[in-house]
């Protein structure tokens, strides 16, 4: 029989240990920043007519400024020992525009982003053995973890309910039992529950941020499904759940679209004028509603069809043709790496940014100095903004513990830092389901290696030959749609619709 | 000398609000200056750090008392308000009293005859010591309901209670000044149907108009390094609030505009909040320059760390060691072992007499690196002198009756030992010293038990008891021999374990002969004076059994009959004439015949031991068991005793048939599963087809492994260490070793075979809707032969589960205790036998209901009848 520890030694090198945390970062540094600036676009002001233009992002490679202000390139050895943070400069291209004039354009310096030791920015990308000797390195040294004030850090990997995903379940209403439907829809750092309900009369209901509990067919019929059979055939076309569809029909609300509006205007803007309760119901329905459909009038029938599967899922549980969905199934988990984590934390650090950049443009011109694009970036706030939850681990979003110092008490265990996997979990519950160890982990989590005590079953390891996947970007979904299209699939009233689900 | 200890009673507590008189009367001074010192580092008169508040520099003496720091506790001073501020911690209160009570007139909003209907419910409460809250808030419900006035008439408005200090009535605000007045209306006969009492707690009082400024003692500034003062959060505060307070006054005094008047007020309000309170939702929390939020008076008490929590119920202590233990079977059951090191710091206090001085004198004279030498020498005076190599000599001369020495740790010294958790009495046990290198502290294993102790990092306490009477304490409560029996369930906690077991076992087993040379050999460490007759003569050579030999550590009255551990529970007992000589009969301290196990010596079982303490006392069986632990240590090292990997091994020909049974269980499984598939299963009464078939497979398959376990128990036979130890009790078991040598069977959750995983399956390795053994989480394999990648896996399903166990039930039992404890730390037997509460409420008119005491019951039950009878009629042996 085939050697197979000899495959297996040829696969798992020791550049295979962090792997996944440096193709996540590297992921992050070609696309991911430029990903950011591309959802700012501009900076709008204040000041009449103008704004700022972002344009294309650059990352240099690490450096260090002396006091003198001398710059030259840093290796990670030189940051341990001297305190330092391993970071380089990020410039972004842009350019004022007033009054359809460009007053000022340049590749300006926005602040500094620490570098993952070995990442593509790395100073040792691509050295030799004896060339990382040189530089103070150990060789065997996997990488992928930063160094920040001299300290090593290391970004955890984190696991998460998949998002965009729909799950069934049983809960509780006042001694009910009743199905729901969830999604955690996410888009852009955004993250909105949508919950599909079916209460004990079989009438749906909807909960998403800012509303609480819709009925449902009022709310498809403001998405823009007005007739019933149009909102029948958006849920199924199952006889049994059809007869749930129209006891949900006979109990409706509203008989248009614009009273769907209006009423939905009366939860959201209650005591408000007609007009202003319509713009703020279509603005919460485009904005809070399944935010990962999109936040366009466009998407709304997408939405509504997507509802309709949440319906479905729900009538389906209730009528036993489906159980509830297993959360702890590792299909239905995603892992969130430091590239996803450096993303959120600059998206957050950016915005900043812009908001300081309006203010200082507006300053300038309030007191009738030229606008200048130099003046206006203040580095240090990005740079302040990345540094700190990376020293601390105060993660964007009140997660603590996101950056730990890299334990180093031997090599084995440095290695299994890299590679851990935390669940955000809490660990006071007993949530006895979610540290099994689940037959789906097999081949992608380690089965032995846990904590005993609190944390036990909740921090995991990969699992040595673990392939992490990564998600694709939405032009590579928008060549899968068409070829789609190409075969055969008709796509749902009303243009681009369904086709994002 | 110390001051004379006379203990006083506190007679009652009372709890009040602090009135503006009061808060007047008990200062020392009026503070108005926010400046602390002065540029020559001098405190200023009437500011926050004037001298009168007390004394925290050392050397100085206080201006209002007198004393010198340490010994003065400080004394209030006052600030003025130039305007009433709520205090928040009552702005609950004082909305109930506002809407509760007229606006006009201020009396309570009921009718007099409601009035007195509620006062009167309320007295009969108080009369009977019960908690009347809930009349209360039904005073306060129904008075808000009324409308208008039931006294004069004046229609009622709508308080509302902006969190959290601002009072609006409607759209029109009050301000503090607008609520004091309006409770200072409140008449003191309606504050009772309030639950307040008037003498101390009147409601305008919760209305600020004169703050207490605390001592300084209880805020001292610290000098950096550098020279620097750096002051306490709460003198900040107060500098804070002393400022705002005089620029309120200047600008009113100047006629300022409303709107200026007011934002100050609010100033004023928030400094004051913030002092009292720094975590008040709503209120942005005051800062340090540094950005660290300051720690006012509420976050001093709040919380883990905080003053109740942190300084009071959980107090750091002195004289007390801590490092890892480690088992050391040449000590007494009673002692402990202590490193040099720690023995050399801690330290007994000697009272100097004419009796003693040469002592005392000898161990100043050796001084603090001498071992038993003396750390420190208190003169009578109260002053306290280190011994250094200089002094000794000369402290040596001038010791003298009166003067307290502080002697090093040493031999024969009691000490109280402890190892965390402490969930029962035993958890603190007094052991007697013995100084010994090296670094960590020594027990004999058979106090493992009490402590829940074991040697993978452990580590424990030690302190030591500095008077008389704490050492006497320790002597007759808490001495390791007193606590031999546990109250838990009247048996010995302290025993054999492990190793004193099997050698005791392996001793005792058969009829094992020793030669005079192998007999002298293991009673060495008796406190023999002579052998008993040999049983053997061979060759004119002299043997004695191993029965006879452990014989001598019995007291010479014990009689005895009980079946050991390793009894196989036959139907008739054929008592002396068992075959596994698994009867046990000790006639006057001579074990006749049976085997010595765990069932005898061992913790919590043993019933030897259990006999001893309970006919002859704790001394003897302390002596007992010192002397039966060393005989055994001595016996497992005469046999010799170890555990490989080849214990495991099985002949081929068992290995045929385990894999044959395993194979006819799986059949069987199969069959079952067939069954169920084809709806010919019969469902087990109130259990659905499902559970049926779940349930019997589980029981085919639990019924293979221990068949197979059998098997593999035949083959090794009972001379096999494994089978040694499970059978005698001293560790493992016998699934144990079926695990290793045999199959390790069915892996669960919850109870339940593995089921979880992807749709229909555990894992991808079989076929969607198996239901098989091997599909479900059977592990054929034994640990020795090795696992499969599957069934690795399916066992490590399975363990996890076990871990999560662990660590999820420690933190449960954990807060379990801590309830249990709260409720019951005040029960007390009393001498009258009944069980009472600290109020003295009868809990139980005899403890437990039967007045046992079941440290000293038999295993729970109060007598055992039988062995009395025994005892009277024929003295043990023979007694039917």
């Amino acid at each position: 029989m085939l050697d197979r520890r000899a495959l297996s030694k040829a696969y798992f090198t020791k550049e295979k240990i962090a792997q996944h945390h440096i193709e996540s970062f590297n992921e992050f540094l070609e696309r991911g920043l430029q990903k950011v600036i591309d959802e700012q676009k501009r900076i709008e002001t204040d000041i009449p007519d103008t704004y700022v233009e972002l344009g294309k992002i650059y990352v240099g490679n690490p450096t260090v400024v002396e006091a003198d202000g001398l710059e030259a390139p840093i290796y990670p050895n030189e940051a341990r020992l001297r305190n330092l943070t391993y970071k380089s400069f990020l410039y972004l291209e842009m350019a004022i525009i007033q009054n359809d004039e460009e007053i000022d354009r340049k590749v300006a310096n926005i602040g500094q982003l620490p570098i993952m030791v070995k990442s593509k920015k790395c100073n040792l990308y691509g050295l030799s053995d004896e060339e990382l000797i040189e530089k103070g390195e150990d060789p065997t040294d996997p990488g992928g973890y930063f160094i920040i004030n001299g300290s090593e850090r290391v970004l955890m990997t984190l696991e998460d309910l998949a998002p965009n995903k729909i799950f069934v379940e049983y809960e509780e209403r006042y001694g009910d039992k009743i199905e729901v439907a969830k999604v955690f829809s996410q888009r852009r750092g955004y993250r909105a529950l949508v919950v599909v309900e079916r209460n004990k009369n079989s009438i749906l209901e909807v909960s998403f941020p800012s509303v609480n509990k819709v009925n449902y067919v009022t709310l498809v019929r403001a998405l823009g499904l007005e007739y019933d059979q149009e909102i029948v055939e958006s849920v199924s076309d199952d006889p049994e759940i059809v007869k749930f569809m129209l006891e949900n029909l006979e109990e409706a609300e509203v008989e248009t679209t614009e009273e769907a509006i209006d009423e939905i205007g009366k939860k959201v803007a209650a005591g408000q004028a007609k007009e202003y309760r319509r713009k703020r119901a279509l603005y919460v329905l485009d904005k809070y509603l399944l935010p990962h459909l999109g936040d366009e009038e466009e998407d709304r029938l997408a939405k509504a069809h997507f509802l309709g599967r949440m319906a479905e899922a729900c009538f389906e549980l209730a009528l036993g043709r489906r159980g509830e969905d297993d959360k702890d199934h590792y299909a239905n988990k995603r892992l969130k790496l430091a590239g996803d984590l450096m993303e959120d934390l600059f998206r957050v650090a950016f915005s900043r940014l812009a908001r300081d950049i309006k203010y200082q443009l507006e300053r300038a011109s309030m007191r009738h100095r030229e606008l200048n694009i130099n003046t206006a970036i203040r580095s240090d706030v990005l740079t302040e903004r990345i540094i700190h939850p990376l020293a601390t681990g105060n993660w964007v979003g009140g997660r603590t513990g996101v950056s730990q110092l890299l334990d180093t008490t031997d090599y084995v265990s440095t290695l299994s830092h890299l590679r851990r996997v935390i669940s955000p979990l809490s660990r006071s519950q007993p949530h006895f389901e979610a540290r099994d160890l689940h037959a789906t982990q097999w081949g992608r989590i380690c089965p032995s290696e846990t904590p005993e005590g609190p944390n036990c079953g909740l921090v995991k390891n990969l699992a040595q030959m673990v392939e992490l996947s990564i998600g694709l970007e939405e032009n590579e979904v928008e060549n899968i749609r068409r070829e789609l299209l190409n075969l055969g699939m008709n796509p749902i009233r009303g243009g681009a619709i369904g086709w994002k689900l | 000398m110390p001051i004379p200890l006379t203990p006083k009673r506190i007679e009652s507590i009372k709890f009040g609000i602090l009135s503006p008189r009061e808060i007047r009367r008990m200062s020392v001074t009026k503070i108005i200056t926010a400046d602390t010192y002065d540029d020559d580092g001098f405190p200023i008169e009437m500011g926050l750090m004037d001298p009168r508040l007390g004394v925290i520099d050392p050397g100085l003496r206080c201006k209002t008392c007198g004393q010198k720091a340490g010994e003065c506790p400080g004394h209030f001073g006052h600030i003025e308000l130039a305007a009433p501020v709520i205090h928040v911690g009552y702005a609950k209160v004082i909305k109930k009293l506002l809407e509760s009570t007229c606006r006009k007139c201020g009396r309570l909003n009921l009718r007099e005859e409601e009035k007195k209907r509620f006062l009167e419910q309320i007295r009969t409460r108080k009369e009977m010591d019960l908690p009347y809250d809930d009349i209360i808030n039904r005073v306060f419900k129904e008075a808000k309901k009324e409308k208008v006035c039931v006294h004069c008439g004046e229609e009622q408005k709508e308080i509302i209670l902006e969190k959290p200090t601002t009072f609006y009535e409607g759209e029109h605000r009050l301000t503090p000044t607008d609520v004091r007045e309006r409770l200072e209306r409140i008449p003191d006969d309606d504050l009772e149907v309030i639950g307040m009492d008037p003498e101390n707690a009147r409601p305008e009082w919760m209305v600020l108009t004169v703050l207490p400024v605390p001592p300084v003692t209880m805020r001292p500034s610290i000098t950096l390094e550098s020279g620097q003062r750096s002051e306490d959060d709460l003198t900040h505060k107060l500098v804070d609030i002393i400022r705002i307070n005089q620029r309120f006054q200047e600008n009113r005094e100047a006629g300022a505009p409303q709107l200026i008047i007011e934002d100050l007020w609010e100033l004023l309000q928030y400094h004051v909040t913030t002092y009292l309170d720094n975590e008040v939702s709503g209120v942005p929390p005051a800062r340090h320059r540094s950005g660290r939020p300051l720690k006012t008076l509420a976050q001093r008490l709040k919380g883990k760390e905080g003053r109740f929590r942190g300084s009071l119920s959980g107090k750091r202590v002195n004289f007390s060691a801590r490092t890892v233990i480690s088992p050391d079977p040449c000590l007494r059951i009673s002692e402990v072992g202590v490193p040099l090191e720690v023995a050399k710091e801690l330290t007994v206090p000697i009272y100097v007499t004419p009796r003693n001085i040469d002592e005392c004198r000898e161990y100043v004279r050796r001084g603090p690196d001498n071992h038993p030498g003396a750390n420190y020498v208190k003169r009578p005076d109260g002053r306290r002198v280190k011994i250094t190599e200089n002094n000794k000599e000369e402290l040596a001369e001038m010791l003298a009756p009166g003067w307290i020495v502080e002697r090093q740790l040493k031999d024969g010294d009691i000490v109280l030992f402890n190892r965390q958790p402490s969930l029962h009495r035993m958890s603190i046990m007094a052991h007697e010293v013995r100084v010994l290198p090296y670094k960590t502290f020594r027990l004999n294993p058979t106090v493992c038990p009490p402590y829940n102790a074991d040697f993978d990092g452990d580590e424990m306490n030690l302190h030591v008891p500095q008077t008389e009477e704490a050492r006497a304490e320790a002597r007759i409560l808490m001495h390791i021999q007193e606590n031999i029996l546990s109250p838990r369930f009247g048996g010995p906690i302290i025993g054999g374990i492990h190793d004193y077991i099997t050698g005791l076992y392996l001793l005792t087993r058969k009829n094992i002969l020793f030669s005079e040379e192998e007999t002298m050999e293991l009673v060495r460490n008796l406190d023999l004076r002579a052998l008993p007759d040999p049983c053997e003569i061979k060759n004119g050579r002299r043997y004695w059994s191993g029965k006879q030999i452990f014989s001598l550590t019995l007291p010479k009255e014990l009689n005895l009959r009980y079946q050991a551990e390793i009894c196989r529970g036959c139907e008739i007992c054929k008592e002396e004439n068992c075959e596994y000589d698994a009867f046990v009969v000790i006639k006057d301290g001579e074990l006749i015949c049976g085997t010595i196990d765990e069932k005898g010596i061992g913790a919590f079982k043993g019933k030897i031991l259990d006999a001893i303490v309970k006919k002859f006392g704790s001394e003897v069986a302390s002596k007992f068991l010192d002397d039966v632990t060393r005989l055994a240590i001595r016996s497992i090292m005469h046999f010799g005793f170890s555990f490989g990997i080849d214990d495991e091994d099985i002949p081929r020909e068992a290995r045929r048939q385990i894999a044959d049974v395993i194979k006819k269980a799986e059949e069987r499984v199969a069959r079952l599963i067939e069954a169920y598939v084809n709806g010919e299963l019969e469902p087990l009464p109130g259990r659905t087809i499902e559970e049926t078939v779940e349930l019997k497979i589980m029981q085919e398959l639990a019924k293979a492994r221990d068949m197979a376990g059998e098997i593999a128990g035949r083959y090794l036979g009972p001379d096999n260490s494994a089978v040694v130890m499970a059978v005698s009790g001293a560790r493992g078991s016998m699934l144990n070793l079926t695990q290793m040598a045999a199959c390790v069977g069915q892996q669960s959750v919850r109870g339940e075979r593995i089921n979880r995983g992807y749709h229909g399956r555990t894992l991808p390795h079989f076929k969607i809707g198996d239901l098989g053994a091997r599909a479900r989480g059977f592990v054929s394999r034994s640990y020795k032969d090795g696992l499969s990648p599957t069934e690795f896996f399916f066992h490590a399903i399975g363990g996890r589960e076990g871990l999560v166990d662990t660590a999820v039930r420690t933190s449960q039992s954990g807060y379990l205790q801590r309830r249990l404890i709260n409720a019951l730390q005040d029960l007390e037997v009393k001498y009258d036998g009944t069980v009472r509460d600290a109020r003295g409420t009868i809990v139980q008119f005899v403890y437990g209901e039967d007045g046992i005491d079941p440290a000293r019951s038999d295993y729970g039950k109060s007598i055992n009848v039988k062995e009395i009878v025994s005892e009277i009629l024929g003295e043990g042996g023979d007694g039917k």
